[in-house]
């Protein structure tokens, strides 16, 4: 397949990643569109590693799937410490850094 | 057709649904289930990629771990957080949502199209990848190239997940 064939996947998976942020309003599923748009940015990647025939690609897939992990459960734990304080998960309401 | 090109349009038509599942779900659960299956279908492009570890690594800690963390958060809030759509404040964002992003798929085709060729042979900087997994194999030149090229980012990789725990601790803890 040609390397623009995956690149055409990624950026469309990248896309409806950006929409689901821009049109929910459920915390969780906002964060789960951010893991989308990561993991399109690891398809091209991992497709341009292939191509190029180098392990560089490769290298950088790792590292952000340790930055994703890492962020999963620091933003994972703020939504439930808002759960915990206020009922509501409007992210339209929660627009203060203070209680 | 062959059996590659027919692989890659299956996959291709699955993963794109099944992430159009995650943002169209009502129910949260339905979402998380849903980003799984995104997951596994990725693994599956990087398996036809040649990238067998990497495969691996995101069945394993992607679909597996990440995913049961967000599975735990979603069924703990479960009432709260999936049984109705809460109503949108700005009526008209979706739509303009909607069109947003046609214009940033439309936008990255026509570059992806238009824009210039990567030539193969401007690159190649630690030697060529397929001949390392020919000679010695996938997960040995995986480990060739993170100890050597990118040692010092795996190293930062572990401050990270310090900093990452403790700062779940510090948030998680009754207040």
């Amino acid at each position: 397949m040609p390397l623009s064939a995956y690149l055409i996947v990624s950026a469309i998976l990248f896309t409806v990643g950006v929409t689901g942020v821009l049109i929910r309003r459920n915390p969780l599923i906002i964060f789960m569109s951010i893991e989308l748009m990561l993991n399109a940015v690891n398809l091209s990647f991992v497709a341009i590693s292939s191509k190029l025939d180098s392990a560089d690609g490769q290298m950088f897939v790792f590292l952000v799937l340790t930055v994703a992990a890492a962020e999963v459960v620091v933003g994972l734990a703020i939504i439930v410490s808002i759960f915990r304080t206020r009922r509501d998960i409007d992210v339209d309401d929660t627009n203060l850094l203070r209680g | 057709m062959t059996g590659i090109e027919i692989a890659f349009f299956v996959l291709a038509v699955a993963s794109v649904a099944s992430a159009l599942g995650v943002i169209l779900f009502r129910n949260a659960v339905n979402s998380a289930l849903s980003l799984i299956l995104t997951l596994l279908f990725l693994a599956l492009f990087y398996l036809q990629l040649g990238a067998i570890f990497i495969a691996i690594v995101q069945i394993l800690i992607y679909a597996g771990a990440i995913m049961v963390l967000f599975l735990f958060v979603v069924t703990m809030f479960a009432s709260e957080a999936s049984d109705t759509e809460l109503q949108d404040r700005i009526p008209w964002q979706r739509w303009v949502a909607g069109i947003l992003g046609l214009v940033l798929v439309g936008a990255l085709s026509y570059l992806l199209f238009t824009g210039t060729a990567i030539d193969s042979s401007a690159i190649a900087t630690g030697g060529s990848l397929s001949h390392v997994v020919n000679t010695q194999g996938n997960i040995e030149a995986f480990g060739l190239a993170l100890f050597h090229g990118f040692a010092f980012p795996f190293e930062v990789t572990s401050l990270l997940i310090v900093v990452a725990l403790l700062g779940a601790l510090v948030l998680g803890r009754k207040a």
